[in-house]
């Protein structure tokens, strides 16, 4: 009997390079103790990760592109 | 019902060895059986077919044919019903044979033989009633409230363990570990590394808890009974989780046979709005792996274990909530067995 031992679960596909490359943004930006949305969108801003757009992050871009990678 | 696999000769030893009976135990995740589709499990040491139909509705079934007892789950699923790939015979979803093509008329027509357990799918997983009585009515289950939550978010994490199912339990009764055995890992590098634990009593179970130290590592657990038998713990991230507090696990354990383990760890966290977001895209970004890490440091030591490593130890204060959680299945399984002798 081969027994289940699957890491991954949450996610259908392991994360893009655009997606590591944000999470680990965020990491950093929280490490600092920063934990408020505008906080976090400023640090990531100034860490120079952008939006898909290549716009700096506002609050509103964030939670939408965070909504949409949260499923 | 003489076709049914007895199971009135169940010992004390053997209920202690395969897990308790009359209660509800977590199956599987749900998505491992789709819309249409069967699959076939051994939980409880007995093999069972989980058949969904294609309204969603998903059934449970032991895996054996009431003719000549092939597995149902090497057969063809019907929409409601399986026929045996060894000679056809025909298993509604409640478990009554509805055609013998073999031999029409057949007097297995018509009868429920094979059984049928009730079922619930809660925080995405099965659930299911495993009675010593197939005819009786389920017992309550009084869900985990982190699994039913709304303000609540969470990721199910499964697998299964070539361990003990009472191994995998008392690993979550003893939060002592978690300073020495997941020292180096993400969630659990901080606190002190000796404590004075206590047991306090709930109306559902127990807490197991330091009495110096929380919020630091791992450092309390509750054991619920609630017609299923679950545990509750939480563990602090460090600031790289950002907001929302600790995490928690709700687990459960389920016997897949007296050796193996299907293990179930609900990671979840009190978060809503976009710091619900940032969590579930952190989780499946970097957490999950980090999770998994530390979930497989208690694989590779409880697997290492020997079987009857039990046998032959020395207790500690740190070991009251092992002591309490085998006291009460040894005293469970007792009575079960002595219940169904008489029955």
């Amino acid at each position: 009997m081969s027994l289940y031992l699957q890491p991954r679960q949450a996610g259908t596909t392991g994360p893009t390079p655009y997606e590591l490359k944000l999470a680990g943004a965020i990491e950093e930006v929280f490490g600092t103790g920063v934990h408020h949305l505008e906080g976090l969108v400023k640090g990531l801003n100034d860490l120079g990760i952008c939006s898909p757009t290549g716009e700096p992050w506002t609050p509103d871009t964030f939670t939408d592109e965070m909504r949409r990678m949260a499923a | 019902m003489v076709n049914r696999l007895n199971k009135t000769a169940l010992t004390s030893d053997e209920i202690f060895a395969t897990g308790m009976r009359n209660q509800w135990h977590a199956v599987c995740p749900s998505d491992f059986v789709a819309r249409g589709d069967m699959k076939k499990v051994r939980r409880l040491g007995e093999d069972w077919l989980l058949f969904r139909q294609s309204d969603g509705s998903l059934r449970m079934l032991a895996d054996r044919c009431p003719h000549r007892g092939a597995p149902l789950s090497q057969g063809q699923h019907l929409g409601d019903r399986v026929a045996c790939k060894y000679h056809g015979v025909q298993v509604d979803v409640g478990g009554t044979v509805v055609s013998v093509p073999g031999m029409p008329g057949c007097n297995l027509e018509g009868k429920r033989l094979v059984t049928s357990l009730p079922v619930r799918e809660v925080a995405g997983a099965v659930l299911a009633w495993f009675g010593t009585d197939p005819d009786a009515e389920p017992g309550p289950l009084d869900l985990p409230e982190r699994l039913v939550d709304d303000g609540i978010s969470r990721f199910l994490c499964y697998a299964e363990w070539k361990a003990p199912w009472r191994f995998t339990l008392e690993n979550l009764l003893d939060p002592m570990h978690g300073a020495f055995l997941h020292r180096e890992s993400h969630s659990m590098f901080g606190g002190e590394t000796s404590a004075k634990f206590r047991i306090r009593e709930t109306d559902r179970g127990f807490f197991f808890e330091k009495t110096d130290q929380r919020g630091v590592n791992f450092d309390w657990v509750e054991f619920c009974r609630t017609g299923v038998d679950w545990v509750d713990l939480e563990i602090p991230y460090p600031p790289t989780a950002g907001p929302g507090g600790s995490f928690g696990i709700v687990g459960m354990g389920t016997p897949i046979d007296a050796e193996t383990t299907a293990v179930f760890f609900w990671r979840y966290r009190r978060v809503e709005g976009w710091e619900r977001d940032v969590w579930r895209f952190l989780y499946r970004t970097k957490l999950e792996e980090r999770h998994w890490a530390v979930l497989e440091q208690d694989r590779v030591m409880l697997e290492a274990m020997a079987a009857d490593a039990d046998q032959a130890e020395n207790l500690y204060q740190h070991d009251l909530g092992v002591i309490r959680l085998r006291r009460l299945y040894r005293s469970q399984a007792a009575a079960q067995a002595e219940a169904l002798a008489g029955a």
